[in-house]
């Protein structure tokens, strides 16, 4: 393999630290409505599994 | 509802991106602080990940309008005027503590991965053999995370990091760096990562500084 495959680790953990960031960090004030995340949750606990799987892909790229 | 995105100084228009749900953006401006909002009807936005994307993008689009910016945790809103207006009065001081601090500065993240997640300790071990086992190994993680976070963090501004969140997840770290220091922190990486080849590094950003705007902890 090229090292073409190297992109889709970084751009799963760019995404990963994204959707990280907009969910978890930032400003929180009080007296704020608070949306219900459920549907977004789903989209960050995907990207967990993903990143989990990580190692294997590594694999996959070195070879 | 009045939804907001971030909280600004000096903020120079707006960005030309539609907010969540499609909705424009509109500023507001409580005791000198700006406020970069969308004004929506009844208390719900469906939450998505096209909705996500937006919030972010608004940030991004922020970062270069203004002198200092804190982004706002997605999914918050306002009932009203009046209810931004005062949860905005009683944080004024911290809020303009925290620009004080991202003024000038970019965020940058660092995960460490290890190679592998570690075995768990053979089961046949007597219970505390066990527990020793598995102290001396979050101890060793422990250390290491220290050694790979600490000389990131003495060229940052400020630093936070999250250490073992996953077994493979060594380190978990953000940084709040000067563009002027961004050279010096990409080659410290590279130094460490070439003292540490059995470890994955995956350096992102730079980031709109979410790491370093006060949570809903106090």
């Amino acid at each position: 393999m090229t090292s073409v495959p190297e992109r889709p680790l970084e751009q799963q953990i760019t995404l990963l630290e994204l959707v990280d960031r907009v969910l978890n960090k930032g400003v929180v004030l009080t007296g704020d409505i608070t949306l219900s995340v459920a549907d977004v949750d789903l989209v960050y606990v995907g990207l967990r599994v993903l990143l989990a799987s990580v190692g294997t892909m590594e694999r996959l790229a070195a070879e | 509802m009045i939804y907001l995105y971030a909280i600004a100084e000096e903020l120079d228009g707006l960005p030309e991106v539609p907010g969540v749900d499609g909705t424009p953006l509109a500023r507001r401006s409580l005791e000198g602080l700006d406020l970069v909002v969308s004004e929506h009807e009844g208390r719900e936005i469906a939450a998505s990940e096209e909705a996500v994307l937006a919030h972010a993008h608004v940030v991004e689009g922020l970062v270069e309008r203004s002198a200092a910016l804190l982004p706002a945790r997605f999914g918050r809103g306002f009932s009203d005027e009046a209810a931004l207006r005062e949860a905005i009065a009683g944080r004024a001081a911290s809020l303009r503590e925290a620009l004080a601090q991202v003024r000038g500065c970019i965020e940058v993240g660092v995960r460490v991965l290890a190679a592998e997640p570690a075995p768990p300790p053979a089961a046949a071990e007597s219970g505390r053999a066990y527990m020793e086992t598995r102290l001396a190994r979050s101890e060793e993680t422990e250390r290491l995370a220290r050694e790979l976070h600490e000389p990131l963090a003495a060229l940052a501004r400020a630093a936070t990091r999250t250490v073992g969140a996953t077994p493979r997840l060594l380190l978990s770290g953000a940084y709040l760096v000067e563009p002027g220091e961004l050279d010096a922190f990409r080659s410290r990486v590279g130094e460490l990562e070439a003292a540490h080849t059995e470890l994955t590094f995956v350096t992102t950003g730079p980031w709109p500084p979410y790491s370093f705007a006060p949570g809903g902890e106090t």
